[in-house]
């Protein structure tokens, strides 16, 4: 009995307790900052990539914390020290922490805005579709039928193709609850950025955002190789819901044009920012 | 009389000292959905018959000595033991949650992935009994072991690594960093050197395990190529390897990683083994439900064996 409690905790108490497995010289630290409510489905995503960092940063001698706070504790904080920022505020208060933040990677995780995409601000990522790409996607998805009601979504805890099963299997199994949209997102934000660290030794904020926002081959496990636009979203396969049930996904194949992700509301910048 | 004794006893010495039992040529193949073994003779290359042997049958090894065959039974979270000439069930016994996959150590004892607990146990499968468990990371797959059994790898896919754990005491002493999940690894005759399969980025590398270096790495070009399995040809100049979903079975050369051609087989194959005389190549074709006979002379498949559904793995009792 005891024995199962303690494997079933294992991964909240190797976070507690990180031992390398490694003696290793130096234990490299860094730290994420989420900025957002405290109880949210998209903290949780946050909280399950962060673990996974763990998990592999032990082997690396890689070490992650998260330092969470409101939008409110956001405004006095100094930010100079994070890897990159993880947020779900409103979109004003998005704007102020884009012009804060420079040279941090700022990853949006729940504002879809076509408009928040157009700005091109120079240190925004967007892990979730914006509006206009689940719109093209289930227009894409009615040319071919035409009475389905199916809504577009960037997630589903039943999805399985691309290695989604066993995130879907850890999530559910550690966070007890179903993996969504925002959760996926954060997830992917931590991980992506982890990996980063992992493959490229970067441990500072400004060559982590250049190299997410022009270097990136991500494994989101729903499709590898993602990347960023220059509008700074995050290129993604997108899932049509129909009924609580996956009915497809998009691009549509034999319909989407061009027949790739950028199908999917690729947008201009408003102004050219260099 | 006395001489009449004293034979007997130099027989029964003589046989008391074979080490292997006389093998039974049989291949053997893990259907993950049909619950059950698909016996293939290896002579005919017909199934003999089908052994049901529990939820989800995946990994499957032979003892070094020959005598047992192990499946892991993955939602029953147990190991599987049958005799490969009588093929009956001799025991089960516990292994740690979703055993996946495993490797025989010389020795005699199997190191399992647990895929679900990021962790790789050991088990003396003889006696049941639990004698190491080796945190890794997340979702460990693939296990190799080298034939001097000084080091096992194990592969963890959603950490995107290979750990090199020393033996005998079952630590882990260096860690490398591949491609988008790695899968299967495989040693070379004089355990120097791995090769490693990464599913999402298909690519395969070559280690040099001493230094734990990377030497080489190559990306398969078709992108539905998500490799599996790979063996190495008997005089180790050649690499097979499992495409998954390119439906082939790629030949690389195992110097420079070229590729050389790809083997058309069945759909989805994933599970890959070799005689011991090198002469045939094995494949489960999962999504087809059959196995690929491949002559290693030609490189052609000679054969195709439909056998349960969704095999997965396989090995040869020669």
């Amino acid at each position: 009995m005891l024995k199962k409690i303690i494997n079933s905790h294992y991964l909240t108490l190797s976070l507690l307790f990180i031992t390398p497995i490694i003696v290793s010289a130096e234990t490299l630290e860094l730290g994420f900052a989420y900025i957002g409510p405290e109880s949210h489905s998209g903290l949780l995503g946050v909280k399950q990539g962060l673990a996974e960092a763990n998990v592999q940063g032990q082997f690396l001698g890689q070490k992650y914390r998260l330092d969470m706070m409101t939008i409110e504790d956001a405004d006095t904080k100094d930010f100079s020290s994070y890897i990159a920022v993880i947020a779900i505020v409103e979109y004003k208060d998005f704007i102020k922490l884009s012009d804060t933040l420079v040279n941090t990677p700022l990853f949006n995780i729940s504002i879809e805005d076509d408009s928040l995409r157009t700005a091109c601000l120079p240190n925004a990522l967007h892990a979730i579709p914006s509006m206009s790409m689940k719109a093209d996607a289930v227009i894409q998805w009615k040319q071919k039928n035409p009475d389905s009601n199916a809504q577009a979504q960037a997630w589903h805890g039943d999805f399985v193709k691309f290695a989604a099963r066993d995130l879907n299997k850890r999530f559910k199994k550690k966070q007890h609850s179903t993996m969504d949209d925002t959760a996926w997102a954060g997830w992917a934000a931590v991980k992506m950025t982890s990996d980063s660290v992992a493959r490229e030794n970067i441990s500072d904020a400004k060559q982590m955002l250049k190299h997410l926002k022009t270097n990136l081959s991500f494994d989101g496990q729903k499709g590898s190789d993602m990347n960023f636009r220059d509008t700074g979203q995050l290129r993604q396969l997108i899932l049509l819901v129909e009924d609580d049930k996956i009915v497809g996904e998009a691009p549509v194949r034999g319909v989407a044009k061009p027949p790739t992700l950028d199908s999917l509301g690729l947008l201009n910048c408003e102004k050219q920012n260099r | 009389m006395k001489q009449y004794l004293i034979a007997s006893a130099l027989v029964v010495t003589f046989m008391s000292q074979t080490i292997h039992a006389e093998p039974t040529g049989r291949i053997f193949i893990t259907n993950e959905k049909g619950n059950s073994i698909s016996v293939i003779n290896g002579e005919t290359l017909e199934v003999e018959s089908e052994i049901a042997i529990g939820e989800r049958p995946r990994g499957i090894g032979i003892s070094p000595d020959g005598t047992e065959v192990y499946v892991a039974v993955s939602e029953e979270n147990l190991i599987a033991v049958f005799d490969p000439k009588t093929l009956e069930v001799l025991r089960k016994f516990k292994s740690g949650s979703d055993p996946e996959t495993f490797a025989v150590h010389p020795n005699g004892n199997i190191y399992i992935s647990n895929e679900d607990d990021a962790k790789a146990t050991v088990y003396n499968p003889k006696t049941g009994e639990l004698v190491a468990e080796i945190q890794v990371g997340l979702e460990p797959e693939g296990v190799a072991i080298s034939p001097d059994g000084s080091r096992v790898i194990v592969t963890s896919e959603s950490s995107n690594m290979l750990h090199i754990i020393t033996v005998p005491g079952n630590t882990i002493t260096d860690n490398i960093l591949v491609g988008s999940r790695p899968r299967a690894a495989v040693f070379t005759k004089n355990s120097k050197v791995v090769y490693a399969t990464a599913e999402i980025s298909g690519e395969i590398v070559k280690i040099d395990i001493e230094n734990a270096k990377i030497l080489i790495r190559t990306q398969l070009e078709d992108p539905k190529s998500k490799p599996k399995d790979l063996v190495l040809s008997k005089d180790e100049k050649y690499l097979y390897v499992a495409g998954g979903r390119s439906n082939s079975v790629w030949l690389l050369d195992a110097t420079t990683l070229e590729v050389i051609k790809g083997i058309p087989v069945g759909k989805r194959v994933w599970g890959l083994a070799i005689t011991k005389d090198g002469g045939r190549v094995f494949s489960t074709d999962g999504v087809s439900g059959t196995v690929s006979v491949i002559n290693t002379s030609s490189n052609e498949v000679i054969k195709t064996i439909a056998v349960g559904k969704f095999p997965w793995g396989v090995v040869i009792d020669d």
